[in-house]
């Protein structure tokens, strides 16, 4: 069950990359800089997949 | 008519996962026989394409287009993120690049060990892992503009060619290009994912050039993870290759 629900999901790492992720988009928008939010996301994005890699 | 934008990256991301999976039911194939092997394969397969069905049915049911978006988008973020790191992280020479000659070593060693019964489980989860995987990418490309036939032949598709390739050499199919293929996938998907995201939370106008923003996503995804490749490169692992 652990490894059908780590390979929908990814580990613990992936989950708070995609979780930081979402929060900005729901911040930004809501802030009303959803402009700002398609340039910080994809950052936001390759920083986390370049942690990701290192870990 | 097939939506090619959806059936190619549906393709090459069930190609990365079938031959994983037929690696570990060629292992097992030598273990319990090509019929039991194949009956294993089979079952799961037939798993998958359940809940395929049962995907586009729930899918298709009239939910708000945005809430489905959003929910297939994180679970594409999880996906081609991941996807992402683990191509980043081989081509920097962080973490060896997969080896299916090697996987397929494991998995006989493994066998050894086992019974016919944990054998043929062995063949059934293999398959039923490897292809979750290419379920999720199903749905989640089939909701673009509702190209289920399209995401479901790119997958279909890739299936019947490395069945076909891995029945002709009947061992490990160890020259697919693994990394880049992963590196290309992990781009689309991880674009996809923001796309929809940040337009399901944030609106249309959230992105400036609407559609178009996704290949700037994808290309900034594959320009940006090229460039963490380099920057993260360690000098002495070549022989990670």
């Amino acid at each position: 069950m652990s490894a059908f629900l780590k390979t929908l999901f990814g580990d613990a790492g992936t989950i708070a990359v995609v979780a930081i992720v979402m929060a900005a988009e729901v911040l930004l928008v809501a802030s009303d800089q959803a402009a700002s939010a398609a340039f910080a996301v994809p950052s936001l994005v390759l920083a986390g997949a370049a942690w990701l890699a290192k870990r | 008519m097939l939506d090619w934008t959806v059936a190619g990256p549906s393709f090459l991301t069930a190609a990365v996962e079938w031959v994983e999976a037929f690696t570990i039911v060629l292992a097992v194939s030598l273990s319990i026989g090509w019929r039991a092997a194949s009956g294993a394969a089979l079952t799961a397969l037939t798993v998958l394409a359940a809940m395929t069905a049962i995907a586009s049915g729930v899918l298709g049911l009239g939910l708000e287009i945005r809430w489905l978006q959003l929910t297939v988008g994180v679970f594409l973020l999880l996906f081609g993120v991941r996807w992402l790191a683990k191509a980043i992280a081989r081509g920097a020479g962080l973490k060896a690049l997969h080896d299916e000659a090697q996987e397929f070593a494991d998995a006989r060693a493994q066998l050894a060990r086992g019974d016919w019964l944990a054998s043929w489980l062995i063949a059934f989860k293999g398959v039923l892992l490897e292809g979750l995987e290419v379920w999720l990418v199903v749905v989640a490309l089939g909701l673009h503009g509702r190209a289920w036939v399209s995401s479901a032949a790119g997958a279909l598709a890739a299936l019947l060619v490395v069945v076909a390739a891995g029945a002709m050499i009947r061992a490990p199919l160890a020259r697919v290009p693994e990394n880049a293929i992963k590196f290309a996938v992990g781009a689309m998907i991880t674009a996809f994912g923001s796309f929809w995201t940040l337009e399901a939370i944030g609106g249309a106008a959230a992105w400036p050039w609407g559609d178009w923003s996704l290949l700037g996503l994808a290309a900034c995804y594959a320009l940006g993870g090229l460039a963490l490749v380099a920057l993260l490169r360690q000098p002495a692992t070549v022989g990670a290759a």
